[in-house]
């Protein structure tokens, strides 16, 4: 994966108004994340970890916003206004997944962001775009601490390292699963367009026709007056 | 005698209220527990929450209300979208897909995830559940009510004769005829976002000078009644449910604004442009509801009105209302929007089932409660100090006096949008610094969203004009602030000279109540800035968890729990 990584990376960047687009997905990233760790540190039963769940949402917060920000910067520069907030949805991992796998599933996200951003921090020193480069570089330090405190406490729960890698496996495995799902919803919402355009294109003629031949005359009839509820509401 | 839970949700802001006997046992907005802005989705958290502070299990709920008719709604938009062809060829399949592969089948999901027979779910028309909400927890037997919103099922406002614990249609008007769409789609147009920004925009019209009437005469045409007609082709919501507008409404005002842009209301021609678009709606939007309201006496000769629907949460035009309409009484529950559906949808489940209708509504504290140990064992691992107050009320007045923001939290937070001393954020009212750090450091509004205070109820009447009414406990009205007291009150004076006040009682919110009175005693002024305890583009605080990941994230000075204070380290 790495490898590819670093062979497109290059590419993908240089994409004229792809950078901005990418930071502000990077900030809806955090945004989700913080999300379900904020759901995660309420429904943990350990206070120790909910402490843990809750510095680590600030972080995500914080990084959030500096994604958002920095994308905003892009976009102005480029003479476009800003994406707005980092609006994000949860997916409620934490019940859905139990904690084990919900701690597996951060640390695996967590060593995945660590290994771009490294990547990516590099790339942008080595263009010269040193504000860039620092935000990738300041946001690596975190991710190495989650990276590490959610593998300490994966270990912790699991209740040893071989326990630990088989959730880690476990967690891929999902993840992997998901796209699938994601996938196929995908597909199938496409085809549920086409059809129902169908239908549409199908339909909606002679319904208008019929509409418009009656309903200018009930549009006369319903002119400057208020209309009674139906029995059925009252 | 019945347990009946009222369900709303599907489009924003869902929410579930519990009633047993005909009391109202719990009312909670999802957005509250699952920590995303004006959630829409089905609202099982909040559902399990109202059951488990009732202790009631689901199996034994009598009835389950939806706040809506599934078949109805699928009906209105079917027509409405085939009525625009070809217009709405890219809307048709998504509003397709949401209506038929979700909405459609919302009682059966109900009843399946909540585990509750189908037989015991049931609906109620959209606008019907809002006049149940607006009605029945208000102090009045006998009442007009008005319901304004976006759409139901197709009935965008409607008139009702309320008489004990019966309500009867006595007008409506239907969808694209809505002022709730109006104002949307205007909010839109002003760069904010729908169902959120709306508040944005009241705030933004004391700024500018309603100089639009003639292009909105285009608009929306108004008869003395109170109907009125929306000229529909200004409003893309018919063909494009995320514009909210359409290219003609831009011939017409010019531009839309672009979002997410700081706003320079003082050296911008172009913004004060935008503060006159505004003021120009609120102000049709305060004429319409007037016209609405006197026809409501007119038919009803009753003289308290009920309000309810997203548009009651005008509290400008509430408070034009309360002046202007000739009623004696105007009453707007805390939750009017969508979230008040699943209340009304209850109350009126319980009514048919034999119940008794509820004591009015004396606070809107009908949330979960917040538990000071589980916050004192958190806040002492995060490193926080924790001290347990003998007089927290003390305390916390002293802290404010000393010009330091308070967040503070006491007893079940609050049902609805308006932070009313449960979750809240205080500050001095009479020092302009605090209230600029505060928006600077925390809250980050636009520079033209005022701030609310909370006064001693008893004393509301020497610093608010009109106040205290059945409006003010829960923050859905404006009053001016009396010109002996609007210098010392310059953190929470609007532009117009009005403040969004909140007048508090020892029974609606008796910690708020006792941080005013100690905040009296050593200043001599009973009122305190009160905002909402939340970040901003974040639902308003729940739970403990939730105010301490607030506290680690914002430069608050201190926390209240119930009677901890808990403040950082020094460093």
């Amino acid at each position: 994966m790495r490898p590819l990584l670093r062979l497109v990376t290059p590419l993908v960047w240089r994409v004229p108004g792809h950078g901005a687009r990418k930071l502000f997905e990077f900030a809806r990233a955090e945004q989700g994340s913080r999300l379900d760790l904020l759901l995660a540190a309420r429904l943990t039963t350990s206070t120790t970890r909910r402490a843990a769940y809750l510095r680590h949402a600030a972080d995500e917060t914080r990084h959030a916003q500096m994604f958002a920000r920095r994308s905003t910067e892009l976009r102005t520069a480029a003479g476009s206004g800003s994406y707005g907030p980092p609006i994000a949805d949860t997916e409620d991992l934490f019940e859905r997944l139990g904690e084990l796998r919900f701690l597996a599933f951060v640390h695996r996200g967590e060593a995945r962001g660590r290994a771009q951003f490294e990547l990516y921090a590099k790339h942008f020193a080595a263009r010269g775009d040193e504000r860039t480069a620092a935000l990738f570089g300041a946001i690596l330090v975190d991710e190495q601490r989650h990276e590490s405190y959610t593998r300490a406490l994966l270990v912790e729960l699991a209740g040893s390292e071989a326990a630990a890698r088989r959730e880690l496996r476990r967690a891929t495995a999902w993840a992997a699963w998901r796209q699938w799902r994601r996938a196929g919803r995908a597909l199938a919402g496409l085809v549920f367009t086409v059809a129902m355009s169908g239908v549409y294109c199908l339909a909606a003629p002679p319904t208008t026709l019929v509409a418009y031949l009656t309903g200018r005359r009930a549009e006369r009839g319903r002119r400057r007056r208020w209309l009674q509820a139906p029995p059925a509401e009252r | 005698m019945a347990a009946v839970l009222g369900i709303s949700g599907g489009y924003h802001d869902a929410a579930a209220a519990l009633v047993v006997d005909g009391a109202i046992v719990a009312a909670i907005q999802e957005e509250r527990l699952s920590r995303h802005k004006n959630d829409p989705r089905l609202p099982f958290r909040a559902a399990a929450a109202c059951l488990a502070h009732g202790g009631i299990p689901a199996a034994a709920l009598d009835r389950v209300v939806f706040y809506e008719q599934p078949f109805d709604k699928l009906e209105r938009v079917l027509v409405s979208s085939l009525a625009v062809f070809p217009a709405s060829l890219r809307q048709f399949p998504r509003a397709m897909g949401s209506q038929v592969g979700d909405k459609l089948w919302v009682l059966d999901e109900l009843a399946e995830r909540l585990g509750v027979a189908r037989d015991k779910v049931t609906t109620v028309a959209h606008h019907r559940a809002h006049a149940a909400s607006a009605l029945f927890p208000s102090p009045y037997e006998r009442a007009a009510v008005l319901t304004v919103d976006g759409v139901g099922e197709a009935v965008s406002t409607s008139l009702w004769r309320g008489e004990g614990t019966a309500l009867t249609p006595i007008g409506q008007l239907e969808y694209p005829h809505s002022l709730g769409l109006l104002y949307a789609g205007l909010t839109a147009y002003l760069g904010f976002e729908v169902n959120e920004g709306e508040y944005k925009v009241m705030g933004l019209a004391a700024y500018g000078t309603p100089r639009f009437r003639d292009e909105f005469a285009r608009l929306l045409r108004v008869e003395p009644d109170g109907w009125f007609a929306l000229d529909a082709s200004y409003f893309g919501r018919l063909a494009d449910a995320e514009l909210g507008f359409g290219p003609k409404l831009e011939q017409l005002l010019g531009p839309r604004r672009p979002p997410y842009q700081p706003w320079d209301l003082e050296g911008s021609e172009r913004d004060r442009r935008y503060a006159d678009i505004a003021a120009t709606l609120q102000q049709v939007t305060e004429e319409v509801m007037l016209a609405l309201a006197r026809e409501a006496q007119r038919r009803t000769g009753a003289d308290a009105l009920c309000l309810a629907g997203g548009v009651a949460l005008n509290a400008v035009a509430n408070a034009r209302l309360l002046r202007e309409s000739g009623f004696a009484h105007v009453f707007v529950q805390p939750a009017a929007g969508d979230a008040g559906g699943a209340l009304g949808a209850a109350l009126l489940g319980a009514l048919e089932l034999g119940d008794p209708r509820p004591a009015p509504l004396a606070s809107a504290a009908l949330g979960l409660a917040i538990d000071p140990s589980a916050a004192h064992a958190l806040a002492t691992e995060l490193g926080f100090v924790v001290t347990r107050a003998d007089d927290i009320a003390g305390d916390t007045a002293e802290l404010i006096a000393r010009g330091q923001i308070v967040a503070f939290c006491a007893g079940r937070f609050e049902w609805g949008p308006r932070a009313l001393g449960q979750r809240s954020i205080l500050a001095d009212a009479r020092d302009p610094d605090s209230r600029e750090r505060l928006n600077r450091a925390i809250k980050r509004r636009e520079p033209f969203r005022p701030f609310a205070p909370a006064v001693l109820a008893a004393d509301a009447a020497q610093y608010f004009v009109a106040a205290p009414n059945a409006m003010t406990p829960f923050m859905t009205t404006t009053c001016p602030i009396r010109d002996e007291h609007a210098g010392a009150l310059a953190a929470v004076r609007h532009v117009d000279g009005s403040a969004r006040v909140q007048t508090v009682t020892a029974a609606a919110a008796p910690a708020l109540h006792a941080v005013l009175g100690a905040f009296a005693e050593r200043t001599g002024v009973p009122i305190v800035l009160n905002t909402s305890f939340n970040g901003a583009g974040e639902p308003i605080i729940a739970s403990e968890v939730d105010a301490l990941a607030f506290f680690l994230g914002h430069p608050i000075d201190a926390l209240v729990v119930e009677d901890l204070l808990i403040t950082r380290a020094p460093r």
